[in-house]
């Protein structure tokens, strides 16, 4: 998973999708997570560390991990990969 | 090092300039108990889903349409719609109020009398009246509301038959500025049958008219289409007095008074946009009272106001099962309460709410009801919180239309608790099993 070339990710949370000219809102676990994202981390690595930092069920947040990767590919935030590549 | 409360990432798209139809979200909404109640412990006691009704809300709303109408007019009397909710506690809610029955059919004719209600003090609507149906009436001394000519022949033979008068009024359909015209039902006002209809009544020696009826529609949001009624009905009440020189006794102006539910489409929600029960009684007030009637000749005015009534005394209420993104990338989230017992979903943007206090924020959603089937949604667009899997949500005025019409299907159909005027619960309906259905099927096969 990257994050399209085009989108830039305030430090306040904003994103702006110049490739759609779609802008967003983060809250601030959503904003950390996709900085978190945009580093290059994949999903084991970042929930260790949100489960060192928050205080939340492991299942819960393998949940609203997928949940919001979903929503930023579907956004085109993220670029998307071939679904029937079957990786 | 103490860990930080989490909260849901969330990604919303902003679009700009375009804020939803009633400005910026407000705050969420929510309903944690009825009449003191926690919403959890119903739900503890009497499972998911549970239609809940409050007795103090049916008895505190009638009570103010009751004083709407009865501050305004001399003889006021309502009869309970049964069709909109014929739990046998809630008519007896209503019956304890002085509230007569109105009934459409055998079935809620024979329920009334169940209900120990006198059958002098039954009105029996609606096209579907047989033979059998018509004869229980007289035989009760029940206000007959013809329908059509059909009826009003067979009426003369049972009468004739049986040698007892029947107490009849007849239903009019009339153009009272508003659409749809429900003309399918009763006797046109405006090309004359009604008058026809009338005349031939007073000709029949077994047939005593006694009133005048008319249910213009439902969720008629305009008060004035009630004076054009009134009128209607005054006139042809006056021209019986001038032809035969004979006073009827009553006016009865049906029902279909808004909820304050809010229609699907609608701009402004049903709370802003519907008449209060004074408004309607002003406008009926006023054309009765202002009508070419004398004043000691006034008839008595019956309403069988129906889920303006009771909209507000129904909760269902229901838990999350799940929580689904749809290939658009829109939330969805999936309840264990669908159509099947929510009838009114179909016309209404039903309120549902949380239980309680949810962190994060809200996203335009659509709810989904528990059935295998894709017409099983309950709200396509609401905007809501994020939910999880075992929160309990209330949806909020289903008294009318829903309770007694909810259809088996798929699953059992829920118990059904009625909150006393102490705040003591009792089971109205018990939960169905499928010693229920046992009792009803048979099996060749077997
Ligand atoms: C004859 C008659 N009276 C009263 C009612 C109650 O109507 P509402 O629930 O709109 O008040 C109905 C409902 O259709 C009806 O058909």
């Amino acid at each position: 998973m990257k994050i399209t070339d085009e989108v830039r990710i305030s430090d306040n949370g904003f994103v702006f999708n110049s490739k759609t000219g779609d802008s967003f809102n983060l809250n601030p676990t959503g904003l950390e997570l996709i900085k978190l994202i945009a580093e290059g981390k994949d999903f084991n690595a970042i929930r260790d560390i949100f489960l060192a930092r928050y205080d939340m069920e492991e299942l819960r947040f393998e949940k609203d991990f997928y949940e919001f990767c979903a929503l930023i590919k579907h956004h085109q935030i993220t670029t998307v990969e071939n679904p029937l590549d079957f990786k | 090092m103490e860990k930080i409360k989490y909260e849901k990432p969330v990604i919303n798209k902003i679009s700009a300039g375009v804020p939803s139809k009633f400005g910026l979200p407000v705050k969420q909404k929510i309903i944690s108990d009825i009449d003191g109640i926690k919403v959890s412990t119903l739900m503890e006691k009497y499972g998911s889903p549970l239609f809940v009704i409050s007795e103090r809300t049916i008895r505190e709303v009638f009570a103010e349409a009751k004083r709407a109408f009865e501050t305004r007019y001399p003889k006021v009397q309502f009869a309970w719609s049964y069709k909109t909710n014929y739990m046998d506690a809630v008519c007896s809610i209503y019956h304890d109020e002085g509230s007569w029955a109105e009934v459409v059919s055998g079935f809620e004719f024979e329920k009334a009398l169940s209900n120990g209600v006198n059958g002098s003090q039954i009105i029996f609507n609606g096209p579907d009246k047989s033979e059998t149906d018509l004869t229980m009436a007289i035989e009760h001394n029940a206000c007959i509301h013809i329908d059509h000519f059909d009826e009003l022949y067979l009426l003369i033979e049972i009468s004739r038959k049986i040698n007892k008068k029947a107490r009849v009024a007849i239903r009019v359909n009339l153009d009272a500025g508003i659409y749809p015209i429900w003309d399918r039902f009763g006797f046109n006002y405006e090309n004359g049958d009604a008058w026809n209809a009338i005349n031939r009544i007073m000709l029949a020696e077994n047939l005593e008219l006694i009133g005048l009826h008319t249910h213009i529609g439902t969720y008629i949001m305009v008060s004035s289409a009630y004076a054009i009624a009134a009128s209607k009905l005054a006139n042809l009440y006056m021209a019986v007095h001038r032809k035969f020189d004979y006073w009827l006794k009553y006016i009865d102006l049906g029902g279909g008074f808004a909820s304050k539910n809010t229609l699907k489409g609608a701009y402004m929600p049903g709370t802003e946009t519907c008449p209060s029960f004074d408004e309607y009684a002003e406008a009926i007030s006023n054309a009765l009272i202002s009508s070419e009637i004398p004043h000691e000749n006034l008839p008595v005015l019956f309403l069988e106001t129906g889920r303006a009534l009771i909209d507000d005394a129904g909760f269902l209420l229901t838990t999350v099962l799940a929580n689904k993104r749809l290939n658009s990338g829109r939330r969805s989230t999936v309840i264990d309460a669908g159509v099947n017992l929510l009838f009114t979903s179909f016309w209404y943007n039903l309120g549902v709410y949380p239980s309680k206090e949810m962190s994060g924020g809200a996203e335009e959603s659509t709810i989904y009801g528990p059935l295998c089937m894709n017409i099983d949604v309950v709200r396509d667009a609401i905007v809501f919180p994020h939910v999880n899997t075992g929160d309990q949500l209330v949806i909020e005025r289903v008294g009318a239309y829903n309770m007694t019409q909810s259809m088996q299907f798929i699953t059992y159909r829920p118990n059904m608790v009625l909150i006393d005027m102490e705040g003591k619960t009792h089971i109205i309906r018990k939960k169905e099993s499928l010693e229920t259905f046992k009792q009803q099927e048979l099996n060749p096969k077997r």
